[in-house]
Order: structure tokens, then sequence, then C-alpha cells
């Protein structure tokens, strides 16, 4: 039994000779490696961010009455920086490809779609108006395009994630303001979210568990969106470092095999 | 140095296969395999969305244990067979002469690898947009009596683990079958591999949390942050395809070496 390998085997290259691919053959190899690679990588990108959008963030995107100014806007945001982060710079530096916050938040959009669907509306019974998903697809093309336009990471951590989460609520606004609209109900004053909420009973997300617009001092009253707004692009600057940092880590140092054995 | 062995199924050859048949014969473990899997998962979702509300709200019935416990079993019966029977198969007819492996071969195994992860692909897909918030939503319209609910029995117990069943053995059978990974572990794919399998674990807490201080299901509470945790180990794909990149691209050069360049 032989283990011994010649020493082109086991050569890990870093630069490629690009004349290989003006030969008809290569062509169809690589063109039949991109589809596979891209649907593999892209596949399970999916179901990492609808795991954890899902134990984060989800409780705030799953109905329409959580949908808060203080809580939602925070959390989201957060919660796509980690994971941008983790996937953007292997992918940057390795293929240069400004593609993954936009292919996050269209790959949790599409899965979202399908799952608030099957799961929320036909399997529980739960209105789709009031289950469907936000959009972040917009923020998504926005943090690519700053990075392909300054082709630096430390831009994109600062510019584009402070408008990822800068700017989550008016990209959203459309799609909630008729639900903010307020209605009087059994003389309280409610928006017409709330009333949904109330209507449609959370057998294991009761009352003291609904964490929206919980605060002290109300008086700040509509200041509060793009306080929140602001505060939460300054976390997710933070956030979105370190889960760059991380993944550099992981590319530089972790993308590697053990030593030979035997 | 024993002699030189190809592929069964030449990638070179296959490559100038053109039309239907040949992109179906290229991709074949992706047609096949994610065929069988949609069909799986299409079963049990019609399954679930049946016998969910109309025999699976009370553990302690009869019917219960008959529709729902059933599957359970079988369930671990499968996935136990699966990626026990699986990992001792390849491991036991695993390369003994890696320098005998032609380059057609081994991409041609490099195509293998990554035909069945396309099909764990397509698996994971159909956990994301069917699975995992059934649960979040099961959880908002009953009430919690045994850590074997419908859903659970579904995700806990089938669709994830089946992702570890089939990762195992695929993971032993590139670290036996392609000279780049033979001898040595590749940290990445240890790191896919060993995330995704700790999910399983992290099940454990879980339930054993909800069963004694935590009979809520708020999603974003700590106590799922370890499913959380161990997602990340998806970060670790990157790396991975880069290593499986640098030697297919060694492996198409040379492969192509007499093809007529063109301009």
């Amino acid at each position: 039994m032989s283990v011994e390998l010649p020493a082109d085997k086991i050569t890990d290259v870093q630069r490629f000779d690009l004349s290989v691919l003006t030969r008809p053959s290569a062509q169809k190899f690589y063109k039949r490696f991109d589809g596979i690679i891209i649907f593999v990588l892209f596949a399970f990108i999916a179901l990492g961010i609808m795991l954890q959008y899902s134990l984060t963030a989800g409780d705030w995107d799953y109905w329409v009455d959580w949908r808060d100014r203080r809580w939602w806007p925070l959390v989201t945001p957060i919660t796509f920086m980690i994971f941008i982060g983790g996937f953007m710079y292997p992918v940057w530096r390795a293929f240069r490809l400004p593609v993954i916050a936009t292919a996050v938040t269209t790959l949790l959009a599409l899965s979202s779609w399908v799952s608030r669907y099957y799961n929320f509306h036909l399997f529980a019974d739960f209105p789709m108006s009031f289950v469907f998903p936000s959009t972040y697809i917009a923020l998504g093309i926005l943090m690519d395009c700053v990075l392909a336009m300054t082709r630096s990471m430390i831009m994109t951590t600062i510019v584009g994630a402070f408008l990822f989460a800068g700017l989550l609520w008016p990209v959203n606004w459309p799609l909630l303001a008729a639900y903010k609209v307020p209605v009087e109900y059994n003389g309280l004053l409610l928006s017409v979210s709330d009333l949904m909420g109330y209507e449609y009973v959370r057998t294991t997300t009761p009352e003291y568990l609904r964490i929206i617009e919980e605060s002290t001092l109300r008086t700040f009253g509509g200041s509060v969106t793009p306080l929140t707004a602001v505060f939460a692009a300054f976390a997710s600057i933070l956030v979105f470092a370190l889960a760059t940092m991380a993944s550099s880590a992981i590319y530089n140092y972790a993308g590697r095999y053990t030593r030979r054995i035997a | 140095m024993s002699q030189a062995r190809t592929a069964y199924y030449s990638e070179a050859n296959l490559v100038n296969d053109s039309g239907a048949a040949g992109h179906f014969r290229r991709n074949r473990i992706f047609y096949v395999g994610g065929a069988v899997a949609l069909a799986i998962a299409i079963a049990l979702r019609i399954y679930q969305q049946t016998m969910s509300f109309s025999v699976g709200t009370d553990y302690y019935e009869p019917e219960f244990q008959t529709y729902w416990m059933s599957l359970l079993y079988i369930e671990v019966v499968v996935l136990s067979a699966i990626g026990i029977i699986g990992s001792v198969y390849v491991w036991f007819t695993r390369e003994t002469d890696a320098a005998s492996i032609s380059p057609q071969l081994e991409l041609s195994r490099y195509f293998k690898l990554l035909g069945v992860l396309s099909v764990i692909g397509l698996w994971a897909v159909t956990v994301a947009a069917l699975a995992i918030e059934s649960d979040a939503s099961w959880h908002q319209v009953t009430i919690r009596d045994t850590d074997f609910t419908p859903t659970h029995i579904v995700i806990f117990y089938f669709a994830i683990p089946l992702l570890t069943a089939i990762l195992i053995p695929t993971f032993i059978w590139t670290h036996t079958r392609i000279p780049a990974f033979m001898n040595r572990v590749s940290l990445p794919f240890l790191a896919v591999v060993c995330g995704i399998f700790m999910i399983m674990p992290n099940y454990g807490f879980n339930e054993w949390g909800h069963t004694f201080f935590y009979a809520e299901e708020l999603f974003s509470a700590p106590i799922h942050y370890g499913f959380v945790v161990m997602g990340w180990s998806l970060f670790f794909l990157v790396p991975l395809a880069i290593q499986i990149i640098q030697r297919m691209a060694q492996l198409i050069a040379e492969v192509s070496k007499d093809d007529t360049a063109v301009a």
C-alpha cells in the first residue's frame, strides 16, 4: 500500500494560469464548476441566514405588530452584519465579487416568502397581511455598491454598514405605513398592527414577552425612529468590523489543512 | 507505482458530450440525489401539514404514538443507517494507492464531491424555506406538552441531522479518495461538518431548557443562541471552496492541455 503522493498532487497554488481559459474544454469545465459552486454556496447561505435571522431577529419580523421603532430596526441590521461580514470578506478577497450583501438579503427574502406562506399562513392559519416578511434587498444592493465603488472593506464597513442600518426603516416604511395608522378600540388608542396582534393570540409569546416599544421616556415621540436608526447604524459598523475581522482570521489561518499525517 | 487509473465516466470525455443527455450524465448525482431529496421533503411537508393538528397536538393520545412517534423511530433508524453504513463503507473501500490516480480520475472525483455537496445544498434550501420557521409558527398556536412535537420530529430529528448523516460520509470519502485531502485534514471542511453536527447536541440543551425553565417560545431567547453560533460554521465554506478550486484549476489545466486554444 502506497500513501506517498507526488509533489504535484499537494501543491496549493495561489495564482492560476489564465491562458488555460482559452481552451474550449477548460471553458466547459469551469462553466460547469461555476454553476455548481455558486449553487452550493448560495444554498448554504440561504440555510445559514435563515437559521441566524430566525433565532435572533425573527420574532420582530414574523409579526407586523412587532416591527416597532426601537428593537426591530436595531436587532435586524446587527444580525445581518454578522452574517454578511462572515462571507463578504473571503468572497471579495478571493473572487473580487461584491455580491454577498445582495445575495444574503435576496436569499432571505425568497426563503422567508416561501416560509411565511407555507408555515405561517397555510400551516398555522395566520393571514399573510400579518406575517409578511420585511424587505432588505435594497439595503444589500446599497452595501454591495459601496464595496464595488470604493473597493475598500474599510469604507464598506464605515459607509455601507451605516447606510444598511440607517435606511432600514425608510425602505420598509411603504410596507408598514398602513399598519401604523391609529385606531380607537374599546376606548383604547391602538395602531392597526397592535389590534391585529391583539386579535391573533400567540400562545407561547405572551404579552410579557412582547418586546416592543419598551421605554420610559415616551415623550421623545416621533424622534425615536431616527434616533434608533443612528444608534443601530453605529452599532452595525462595530459588529460588521468584528465579523469581518473574524472572517479574515478564518480565511487566512483556518482555511488550511492540518500537517500531513504519517 | 502502479498503472495510472482513469475514471469510468472520464470527465475529459463527458465534457464534450453535448445536449440535454450529456448535461444529465455529467450532473447525474445532483439530478438523481436532488429528486430523491425533493421527494422526501415534499412528502414530509405534506405529512406534517396533514397530521400535525389532527393527531399531533397531544403527546399522551394513542394517535400521537401511532402517527408521530412511529415516524420518529423510522427517522432515527434511517439516519443512523445512512450515517453509520455510509461512513463504514467509504472507509473500508478507501483508496490505497493515491499515486496511481490519474488527473482525469481525480477531476472526476472533485466533480462527484461537488455533486454530493449540491444535493446537500438542495436539502439545505428546503430546510431553510420549509422547515425552520414551521416550528416557530407551530409554537405560536399550540401549548408545549412534550419535546417531541410534530415540527421537532421533522426538523430536529430528520431535516437537520440528515445534513450531518450525509456530510460525515462525504468528509471521509473526500479524505480517502482525493489526493489533496489524503493523509491530512481540511480544517474548513472539518469545521463545517463539526458545526452542523454540533447543532444536534444543542437540541439536548434546548429541550432540557424548555422542559425545566423556559416554556415560552421567544425565538431570540438566549437558549437558542447555540444554534446560531453553530450555524456560523458555514463561514468556513468559502475557504473550503478555495481549497477545492486550487487543485481543480491545476487538474483542468492538465486534463485540457492537448486541447486547441481558441482566440
